[in-house]
């Protein structure tokens, strides 16, 4: 049945909230004020039954609001102090931090906190998603693929360090802004990467992750002082990545490879909105591994069928990458594209360089790469022992059914 | 027709840590159910519950305030819908959207008093 209530509405609701009543009440709040949150959406999912408010939005800030300033009392009460919360100047001051462009601010003062130095990276991840994008703890360790008590773990340390170090709700100065600005980008490079090759079998995470990047980097592009070439091709890359992210997984929800892949089905606005931020991106004079990612991905999406894909540019494009910053997987990637160069030799080479030890979890890739190059050479028997090892290492049914029906083809 | 009073046990949301986006595909889900059984005309009532509990027992009418009851044995709220039988009431109980959290519905048909 219809209702007037958008997508994600509760999820995007959440990190708003308890943004802005975190800037009027202070980071030292921010587990009583994740709390008030949280009840406003059990109520709402109570209330709303029957009939759904006019204007849901507005609903959900007056409640959190006034839950908010509730607990806020009573731990005051408790405190037998002087209630410093009054209904009169300062409620009047909160309404105005639920204008659109102060939601804003407040959540791009969320990321700084998240993106602090005195936070462990995967302390970052797990506070950003959980306070800035709304995912619960379960959510996060399954997209993180962690156990959820470990997530519960980051998040404790995280705001233990906030509380320690005493982090204030601002923006950094000035010119500290570059180098944090770093850390914000990887963090959001790494949770557009998880939603995109993530193992998870809920193809929902997937895009809510993927989607999650992308908002935040729209969100940082809004104000003139994060701007960078660095930022403007990253934002390039995740729409590149994104336009194609539909037709990643067919209708009966196997993968698709990018040879297989129904090329119709790309979403061209975003390759539009990439290319523009990829021409913007050249007005800055500062370069990062995001400009050469997003030139490779341009290049794929350029080719209007598999076989026009120009590998021999992005055999270039990568052999760049790997010079500007030396990494497993730009060798394994580059590796992939001297097959389709029929360049087995370079393949080889590529991949005999390559530390499986630090793929991690893609470390089926690796394998994957192996058993296609001995499947060109003709080598069935090596192929599939290394296509064997590539279903040892991955519990993905989308990326176990694709390796298996590979194992098929050889076989018969 | 006769009166049935649908009561929804178990699945405290907030016990059970629910994130915003499922917390959102619930409502989703309630809300239709109970667009669905209005269209049909046949809900004469019914409200959700704060699970907060007091509780008034013995000859000494000993209140109790702590949540006794555990989360899965909580009544959520209820229903009074009109059918023709408790059978009928089963098949509209169908769309209850808690059984995946254990949640369970209880039928009772309310009692009439002879004039």
């Amino acid at each position: 049945m219809e209702h007037n209530v958008v997508d994600h509405l509760f999820r995007h609701h959440y990190g708003k909230m308890v943004a802005i009543l975190t800037r009027f009440f202070g980071l030292s709040y921010i587990e009583t004020i994740e709390d008030a949150v949280q009840d406003t959406f059990i109520k709402a999912t109570s209330q709303w039954r029957t009939k759904i408010p006019d204007n849901p939005e507005g609903w959900l800030n007056r409640v959190a609001k006034n839950r908010t300033i509730d607990i806020l009392r009573s731990i005051q009460a408790e405190k037998n102090r002087n209630l410093s919360i009054t209904t009169g100047a300062s409620s009047l001051q909160i309404d105005e931090l639920f204008l659109d462009h102060e939601v804003a601010d407040s959540q791009l003062r969320m990321i700084f906190v998240a993106c602090h130095p005195s936070l462990h990276p995967s302390e970052q991840i797990a506070f950003a998603l959980k306070t800035i994008s709304g995912f619960s703890t379960k959510e996060i360790a399954a997209a993180l693929l962690t156990k959820e008590e470990t997530i519960v773990k980051r998040l404790t340390r995280a705001k233990k360090s906030i509380r320690e170090n005493n982090i204030q709700f601002k923006y950094p100065a000035p010119e500290a802004i570059p180098e944090r600005m770093v850390r914000v980008m990887e963090v959001i490079y790494l949770t557009f990467n998880e939603g995109f090759h993530s193992t998870n079998k809920e193809k929902l995470i997937k895009e809510d992750l993927c989607g999650e990047a992308i908002r935040l980097c729209q969100l940082l592009l809004k104000k003139e002082q994060f701007r960078s070439g660095s930022l403007y091709a990253l934002f390039a890359l995740l729409c590149f990545h994104m336009s194609r992210l539909e037709s990643k997984v067919s209708s009966d929800n196997q993968i698709v490879n990018l040879k297989h892949q129904d090329r119709t089905k790309w979403y061209f606005l975003l390759i539009k909105m990439g290319n523009s931020a990829m021409l913007k991106a050249m007005d800055y004079d500062d370069t990062s591994v995001y400009h050469y990612e997003a030139a490779i991905a341009s290049e794929h999406l350029n080719a209007k069928t598999f076989k026009d894909t120009n590998w021999k540019n992005i055999s270039y494009w990568y052999e760049q990458l790997y010079t500007f910053e030396p990494n497993m997987f730009t060798l394994l990637n580059h590796a992939t594209v001297c097959l389709q160069l029929t360049d087995f030799e370079k393949t080889h080479q590529l991949l005999k360089i390559v530390d499986v030890a630090e793929l991690g979890q893609r470390a089926y890739l690796y394998y994957g790469c192996y058993a296609e190059y001995y499947i060109n050479k003709g080598e069935k028997e090596l192929a599939i022992s290394f296509l064997d090892k590539a279903l040892l290492e991955t519990s993905n049914s989308l990326e176990r059914n694709f390796l298996m029906k590979r194992r098929d083809d050889i076989t018969c | 027709m006769k009166d049935f009073m649908m009561i929804f046990i178990g699945a405290d949301y907030q016990e059970l840590g629910l994130s915003p986006e499922q917390l959102q595909t619930r409502m989703g889900k309630w809300f239709a159910w109970n667009e669905k059984m209005q269209k049909q005309g046949i809900v004469k009532g019914g409200e959700a519950l704060v699970p907060s509990v007091k509780r008034v027992s013995g000859p000494k009418r000993t209140v109790t305030d702590a949540p006794l009851i555990e989360g899965k044995e909580l009544i959520g709220g209820y229903y009074i819908v009109q059918a023709e039988n408790a059978d009928a009431v089963v098949k509209i109980a169908e769309d209850y959207p808690d059984y995946d959290l254990d949640g369970t519905v209880e039928i009772r048909e309310v009692m009439v008093f002879e004039q």
